[in-house]
Formats: C-alpha cells, structure tokens, sequence
C-alpha cells in the first residue's frame, strides 16, 4: 500500500562496493561481543532522514517509499538499519542532492581522519 | 580488556564494555554523507545535532507511565482520552519538541485506544512508518516491515498470533492506520493481579509491543520476546543444498 516512488532503481558502484562487503551491524557486532542492538551511528542517520524532512530537501514520505522500494529489490538481502541507510543515500544519489564522486571522495577523506592516530 | 584506572580518592579494577574495533564503511558512509549535506546546505549542524538528542532521549517508558498513570488515576484517563497531545504532558512528554512544533512526522493529532474486554486495538501504518515516537522511541523493525503493514490489516487474527498473542472470536480486533496527521498509542486493559500495584510496577509490565496492541501486560511479562517459529519447510541456499550433495 505504499506510493510508487520515482528513485532510480539502478545499482550504483559505491554503494553496491559497501553491500558486499557485507559488514552489517549484526555480522561484526558478535564477532567483538557487543550486545548494543544498533550501530553507534543510526541516531544519527535517524535525525539526518529529519532534518532532511524539515528543510523540505526530502520529504518523509518520499523517502520512505523510496526506501520501500529499495529495500525488497536492490538491497533486499542487508539488514537494517545498514539498508536504510544505503537507501537513504541511493535516493539522495538518484535526486541529484550529491554525487557519487563527491562522495566516494569525501569518504576516503572521513576514514583517513577516523584512522589517524 | 581489562581497565584499572583510578578516578578521584578511588582505585579500582573493572572491565569495559566490548566496542566494535573496526571502522565499518557504513560508518563512514553515514559520516560523509551527512557532512556533504551540511555543505550543500540542505540543514545545518545546529539542526542535525538537535535531532540527534531528540532521538537520543526517546524511548518506550514515558507510553509506559502513561498508561500506568490512567490505569490508576481516573481523572487523568478521561483527560488523556479526550485530549491525548495534551494529557502527554503530564508524563513529560511534548509533542512540540524538539523544533517547537514537533518533527516532521510527528507534530500530530495523537489518540488513545482504550481496549476493553471485548474490544482489542492494533496500530499499523501501511503507508510507510508512522508511529508514535514521542511516547514509545523508535519503531522496531518488524513495525517497518512491508510484510506486517500489508498483513495486519487482512489477517489481523493470524499476525497477532505469530507475535504469540492469540485473541478468543469474541473479542473484535480493530486496526488503526497511523497517518501523518494522527498517531495513535493503545490503552490496554489492566490486567487481573495488579489491584494493589503501584504506578512504577504497573509501568514495568507495559511493554512497547503492548501498547503497539501485538502483545497483552500482565503480571511477570516485563520485556517483549517474541516467539520463534521453526519453518515447517525450510528454504536452504543452493550452496547448502550443494554441500549436503557432496
């Protein structure tokens, strides 16, 4: 009973990277024992899909169709909330709100700044 | 790992909670998308950080207190039906926060459905996921789910017994659609063995899935676990089969 979403549902390169790698919160979190149900980051991307509501740069409910659509077809097999996040990016990549270089770019630069010692 | 460090006048040894010592691309992906955004100016740090703390301090006890407080102070239930934004504020609870006038997907008209013996309310969206965050947190999963917004609604009976909550024929189940205009909470009905329990025992039996409706308090049910039912023909992967071939 969702509206029909008009996103993209083309795989992009970036995202499709990061989905085979397969690292999901409830693969890795096991393997080091912790028990907190979600990734340290899904507040975040919860107050990032509002904020993005409220300015109007993409509205709840088209973000959430988008999500409907992405997530029983192109992300189907990752579990959430990794799914909606790479939902969530695949609709902003699909809108033109950022580019897939630009954010392959700027993601070499946020892992070289959490790396550093 | 172990720590022993000392804070102030006290030494002592404990250990750390385990974290997760790999940086996942999600993580990363998370980070440089929001960071991009905030250049392009599609919202402001200011805005991001707000909502964050927002969706930090949300969770199911306040729908909890709510509805321990009406199960026990009659005035309150009548105000809380009538007005359920409003009444909201009595646990604590402001619909308005955290911009002034709520969320995008939250600022709403708010309603208690209040059970009785022979009347059982569910909440659902089939539309997408509209749920009442400011009383219950986040939505879980199995509430986003296509599956259980597109199968409540037809097979109400069958879903709820899945969550292991299995309704006599007399009781009518009703379903409640969640909108963007209105959310909606379920009010159960006190449970027997509770007359002389107070607010905070009360409170403690009102999981989040007994105010969604999928699930009834009563005396020693304290935390939502749901049933696990074993495939009565399971699908194995074809590298499964293969191996079991070998």
């Amino acid at each position: 009973m969702s509206v029909r979403s008009d996103v993209d549902l083309g795989r992009i390169a970036l995202l499709e990277a990061i989905r085979r790698e397969g690292k999901e919160w409830d693969v890795i979190a096991p393997r080091y024992g912790v028990t907190n149900p979600d990734p340290p980051w899904r507040t975040s991307l919860v107050a990032m899909c509002d904020c993005l509501a409220v300015s109007g740069a993409l509205p709840a409910l088209e973000r959430r169709s988008a999500e409907d659509e992405l997530t029983k077809s192109v992300y189907g097999e990752v579990s959430a909330p990794e799914s909606e996040l790479l939902a969530l990016v695949h609709t902003m990549l699909s809108r033109g709100l950022v580019t897939e270089g630009d954010l392959a770019s700027r993601m070499r630069t946020v892992r070289s700044r959490l790396e550093a010692a | 790992m172990a720590d022993k460090h000392s804070h102030a006048g006290d030494d002592h040894d404990h250990k750390a909670a385990p974290m997760v010592e790999e940086i996942t691309d999600y993580e990363v992906l998370e980070i440089a998308v929001r960071e991009l955004a905030i250049e392009h100016g599609l919202f402001t740090t200011e805005d991001h950080r707000k909502f964050t703390e927002w969706a930090e301090s949300i969770g199911p006890a306040a729908g909890s207190r709510l509805v321990a407080k009406a199960w026990t102070d009659p005035a309150f239930k009548a105000r809380l039906l009538k007005d359920g934004t409003e009444a909201c504020k009595e646990v604590g609870v402001d619909w308005a926060e955290p911009t002034g006038v709520g969320t995008p997907s939250d600022y709403t008209n708010f309603r208690i459905l209040e059970d009785t013996p022979t009347l059982h309310h569910v909440i659902v969206c089939t539309l997408c996921s509209c749920y009442p965050r400011p009383l219950l947190g986040m939505s879980p999963e199995w509430y986003r789910s296509t599956n259980y917004r597109r199968r409540l609604v037809r097979w109400p009976r069958e879903v709820l017994a899945e969550f292991g909550l299995i309704l006599p024929p007399e009781v009518e189940i009703r379903i409640e659609d969640s909108n963007q205009k209105c959310r909606f909470m379920v009010l159960p009905v006190r449970p027997q063995g509770t007359e002389k329990w107070t607010e905070q025992q009360l409170a403690a039996i009102v999981t989040r899935d007994c105010m969604i409706g999928v699930a009834l308090p009563r005396p020693g049910r304290t935390a939502d676990v749901h049933p696990v039912h074993e495939a009565r023909r399971p699908v194995h992967s074809a590298s499964e089969h293969g191996k079991a071939a070998e």
